[in-house]
């Protein structure tokens, strides 16, 4: 009987082997005699496109049936102080992760209200359930370890997404694993796996319900939803890693646009 | 003994430190006069331009507002946003740029059609995006040139709302046009809304081995399964 369970599980894994690497086996490589066609393909830079494209697919259909009508579900029945202070006890749980990534980037004074925020929040703020440090001055940010790389200059790598991760380049990917690490709850929860695998649910649920309208919008607007989130991934982690800085030099040049 | 020789070395250590930061701002301060000469040397147009373009940001901002908080039929506040995206974008450059690698690629009658549509991409797109900003109020905070030619600006501000979300960041890319200013990116949260198209555009041409009629054809498709009704969609 084990033993057949076990060829089972084998010829699964050889199947989805095949399966993976026949479809990251199909990347086009542009036509070597198109010069447009080299520059798109190496501006993209997504090697494993259709993989990628296949995992996307996966994650989308994934949020149709499930992810979607539970944010939706759970917009709609709880009152915004309930939603609100979720929200805050899920922000103040990964202060830990944001102050070492904080203090990892020289950033003293940003560690600091991730510091002051933690105690303000987990005391006045009843266990993290309000958020009175933001009216004190102590605004909310966020920080993880892909973004510590970036701001040592770590570059992000090819583009990666990944089935329920989403968007996973391999900075980004070792940033979450690290982060993983510097977890408190990680180790505390160390034999209850399935806390940590609420928290990350729950989390994304309360991401997806905050953006029912916006993502909604994107996907219905553009001509190519794959792309456009590849876009906005890279972009908006460019962003953070700037904590909201614009260099000028990293804008295109459009002086040619005639 | 080894006490004493470690008091020394932290004092020398500090007196070294301390010259050295001393120096530091000697020349950071030589730096700074010889840059704020120069600076105000050139600056009384730059500071018009300056003043104008956050001006041109605040107006803009507000005739979108009005637009958003009208009881106008849909229809009609479409029309507006046409009207005032036309005259506030430079939707060529804007057209021109999406293509990004693909720009030489087109014969001139796609190039032609491609930027009538991509105009007309930009309308649907954009005021159905918009609606999402329905309560709120933009406070323009600064604005800095961007690159030394004088005729580009970048323009700095944040819409409030008054549901009690968090505050959007906006920066306004804005080329000048004559006496006035033209829109050619706007980011928003981080995001180039230029870029994002551009991405997608490669995208698509690329997906279809360089075929730049994919391109035309999608836009069409897009403009036409736009709903004119903003309202319904948002909802």
């Amino acid at each position: 009987m084990a033993n057949v369970t076990n060829s089972r599980t084998k010829s699964l894994w050889v199947t989805l082997g095949v399966t993976l690497t026949l479809l990251a086996g199909c990347a086009t490589k542009p036509d070597p005699a198109d010069p447009a066609a080299i520059a798109a393909y190496e501006e993209a830079n997504d090697p494993i496109e259709p993989l990628n494209r296949y995992f996307f697919e996966l994650n989308r259909f994934a949020d149709i049936v499930a992810l979607r009508p539970v944010a939706e579900i759970y917009d709609g029945i709880l009152p915004a102080f309930a939603k609100d202070s979720l929200r805050n006890v899920l922000d103040n749980l990964r202060s830990p992760v944001i102050l070492a990534n904080d203090m990892l980037q020289g950033e003293w004074d940003r560690a600091e209200v991730t510091a002051t925020r933690f105690g303000i929040n987990s005391t006045i703020g009843v266990l993290g359930l309000m958020d009175p440090a933001s009216g004190r001055g102590y605004a909310r940010h966020g920080e993880d370890f892909g973004q510590t790389l970036g701001t040592w200059g770590v570059a992000e790598g090819s583009y990666f997404y990944l089935p329920i991760l989403g968007p996973a380049p391999p900075r980004d990917l070792a940033g979450f694993t690290v982060d993983l690490a510097f977890d408190p709850l990680t180790y505390i929860w160390w034999d209850h796996t399935e806390y940590s695998v609420a928290r990350f649910m729950v989390s994304g649920v309360d991401l997806r319900a905050r953006n029912l309208t916006t993502i909604d919008e994107i996907e219905r607007t553009s001509i190519d939803y794959y792309a456009a989130v590849r876009s906005l991934y890279r972009q908006s982690r460019k962003a953070e890693i700037a904590n909201g800085h614009i260099d000028e030099d990293d804008l295109p040049n459009i002086d040619d646009l005639e | 003994m080894p006490n004493v020789s470690l008091t020394f070395n932290s004092a020398l250590k500090d007196l070294v430190l301390s010259s050295f930061a001393n120096a530091t701002r000697a020349i950071a301060l030589v730096a700074g006069l010889a840059f704020s000469a120069t600076f105000v040397a050139s600056t009384p147009a730059m500071a018009d331009d300056l003043e104008n373009a956050k001006a041109f940001v605040d107006n803009l901002a507000s005739n979108a507002i009005s637009i958003l908080a009208s009881d106008n039929t849909p229809e009609v506040r479409e029309s507006e946003f046409r009207t005032l995206f036309i005259d506030n974008l430079d939707m060529r450059r804007i057209g021109l740029f999406t293509l990004g690698q693909y720009a030489r690629t087109p014969t001139p009658e796609q190039k032609t059609e491609y930027l009538e549509l991509v105009k007309e991409f930009i309308v649907k797109i954009y005021s159905g995006r918009l609606t999402e900003f329905s309560n709120e109020t933009v406070k323009v905070l600064r604005a800095s040139p961007k690159g030394k030619k004088g005729t580009q600006f970048l323009v700095r501000s944040q819409i409030n709302f008054t549901t009690g979300r968090e505050p959007v960041s906006v920066v306004w890319w804005l080329l000048k046009d004559g006496d006035s200013f033209k829109v050619f990116d706007v980011q928003v949260v981080g995001i180039w809304m230029a870029q994002e198209q551009r991405a997608a555009f490669a995208s698509v041409i690329s997906k279809n081995n360089g075929d730049f009629n994919a391109l035309l054809s999608d836009l069409k498709r897009q403009i036409g399964e736009a709903p004119t009704d903003t309202q319904a969609a948002a909802n």
